[in-house]
């Protein structure tokens, strides 16, 4: 455990919380995740790792969602056209709606170069690279996608809108026009209509983690050329500019449209007012930081066993809680992100792995780990935002509103604590203290 | 009497609420006979708000319109037809969560600084913050820390 405690410095009492000390990091503007130069270079670098695949994602995802479909058999879905390559971030380059990223808009030269020859580096067709799995790996991405979907009513006005009978009505008219020629598909709709509509709520969900993930891209690629300028002071300041971030994209709006033919269809407008921050960003962290799923071989489904709870909001598999030992196990999608981040990390975090625990013998393991403490920084950011947005100053005079956040600091990380099926030890918050968790 | 657009209007402490309503096309709404309950927040109170979010808001209407409208209430309340009220739900649709007593007015993470102002069609509280809805997950988050570690 770190040697120096947070002493408080608010005008309340010391919390009695059991992450007490984390609770006083929080009240003092920190992060979940303690202030250290080697916790600073570590999130940076998986930010920065994670930020190349992650261009690839989402424009991949927007693709699926615009293009592919309902596409009965999506053989090629990860073979993204040079259109979508192209595509301009609306965040990075000089024609940007707000220029999150300093860098260009198109996509980021170390993914063109390692879409061009992967690991292998050898110039062969494409096809060859696809099954040999040396390639973004894309099922990550859509993993997220379904994690999503499958848990739904995690808050904001889409979710409602989605058994609406407006988005039915979208949906039917992008159906129809998608089939227009093909009588099987559009007599296989009119028996399995709920299937359909299904199948259509979860391209929508695509568009959702994309037009998400389009933000967090340039976000992350700006946060590494700070670091690399020496912009940062700690973690603390990483932590401040991704909240900053969180409050700038807030209102950017999020929509679905399909292309059919040359026309652009809306299952979703933009004139329905979602947003990044109320229908992406906070159902995304709740479904994928803190729930997921179970991953196939970890966990025994049996009812009668009760290792699975049977309420979803207690689901508990995200990174905030994951064992990062297994990565490298097959049925563990996280281990297809981290063999992407894998390829596209900063020389300082390769010869830092080198360093410690097995070198090169353990590097995914280890870039794990240091990819779970990124996370908890995410999460901080996103809880300091919260508490910013719905709550108060952290210097505000007056103790009853001092109190309320403490109440909401305090209910955050009471998530972390909670017994029932081992999610207290499960939780990686006392883990990510210590700068020897590698 | 001046309507609710009216006293924003003759006021430069909201010149950034007028622009925000303007350009949500929201003048002729706040315009009509209503009456609304309007929070008002002043310049200080946008300006509060990080680098960048009034930016994105502006270039997407129909997503500042939520903003704006979650700081408006169907029909007249002042100060004292509040005092006790736990919650009013905004014409965007999600709840406004108060504290009204003697000493105090607040609404959500706001501090009313002047109530009670009077307008043909209603009547307009000012706020010193920008509020912004409070999702689902904000209320059991709040017990449990009220309540402690289960």
């Amino acid at each position: 455990m770190t040697a120096t405690l947070t002493e408080p410095t608010t005008k309340l009492p010391p919390s009695t919380h059991p992450y007490a000390e984390v609770i006083h990091r929080l009240e003092a503007g920190g992060s979940m995740l303690p202030d250290t130069p080697e916790n600073l270079m570590q999130i940076i670098g998986l930010y920065k790792a994670y930020a190349v695949p992650m261009d690839f994602y989402w424009r991949d995802l927007l693709y699926i969602a615009e293009q592919v479909f309902l596409e009965p058999i999506p053989a090629f879905k990860y073979f993204l056209p040079q259109e979508y390559l192209d595509l301009h971030n609306h965040y990075a380059g000089d024609d940007a709606d707000l220029r999150l990223w300093r860098g260009y808009a198109t996509a980021h030269q170390e993914l063109l170069d390692f879409m061009d020859k992967g690991e292998l580096k050898a110039k062969i067709p494409k096809i060859f690279h696809h099954l040999y799995h040396d390639r973004i790996n894309m099922e990550f991405a859509e993993e997220c996608m379904r994690a999503m979907l499958w848990h739904r009513g995690m808050g904001g006005e889409l979710e409602p809108y989605m058994d609406s009978e407006e988005y039915k009505q979208n949906a039917d008219r992008a159906i129809r026009a998608f089939f227009k020629n093909n009588p099987v598909m559009l007599g296989l709709y009119k028996l399995f209509p709920d299937m359909f509509m299904e199948q259509c709520r979860q391209s929508t969900m695509t568009s959702v983690l994309g037009l998400f993930w389009e933000i967090m891209a340039p976000v992350f690629f700006e946060m590494s050329d700070i670091y690399d300028e020496g912009g940062f002071k700690g973690v603390p300041d990483a932590m401040d500019f991704l909240v900053n971030g969180i409050f700038a994209i807030a209102g950017r709006p999020i929509y679905h449209r399909v292309k059919i033919g040359d026309e652009w269809m809306d299952i979703v407008p933009k004139s329905k007012g979602f947003t990044w921050l109320y229908e992406a960003a906070f159902p995304y962290v709740e479904a994928v930081f803190y729930r997921t799923s179970p991953f196939r071989g970890t966990k025994s489904y049996n009812a009668q066993a009760h290792e699975i709870p049977d309420d979803q909001n207690d689901f508990h598999y995200g990174i905030l809680y994951a064992d990062k030992f297994p990565v490298g196990s097959a049925g563990i999608p996280p281990t297809l992100l981290h063999q992407d981040m894998y390829h596209f990390l900063p020389q300082y975090l390769v010869d830092y792995y080198k360093q410690h625990c097995r070198g090169e013998d353990d590097m995914l393991i280890q870039l794990a780990v240091s990819f779970q403490r990124s996370m908890y920084n995410v999460t901080s950011a996103v809880i300091q935002a919260g508490r910013a947005a719905l709550l108060y100053p952290l210097d505000d005079p007056n103790p009853k509103h001092l109190l309320a956040n403490r109440h909401y600091f305090e209910g955050q990380l009471n998530r972390f604590c909670n017994p029932k099926y081992g999610m207290d030890k499960a939780a990686r918050i006392g883990m990510v203290q210590d700068q020897n968790y590698r | 009497m001046p309507t609710i657009v009216d006293i924003a209007v003759s006021n430069e402490a909201f010149s950034t609420l007028v622009t925000a309503v303007s350009a949500a096309s929201l003048v002729e709404a706040l315009q009509s006979p209503g009456p609304f309950t309007v929070f008002a927040p002043t310049n200080d109170a946008f300006a509060k708000l990080p680098d960048g979010t009034i930016t994105t808001l502006v270039q997407n209407i129909p997503q500042l319109a939520r903003i704006l409208t979650f700081h408006v209430v169907s029909g007249k309340y002042k100060k004292e037809d509040l005092v006790g009220v736990k919650s009013l739900i905004s014409l965007e649709g999600t709840q406004i969560d108060l504290d009204v007593s003697e000493e105090s007015f607040e609404a959500n993470n706001a501090t009313v600084i002047a109530a009670d102002i009077e307008a043909d069609n209603g009547v307009i509280h000012v706020i010193d913050n920008v509020m912004l809805m409070r999702p689902h997950w904000f209320y059991p988050i709040m017990e449990s820390g009220k309540v402690g570690v289960v």
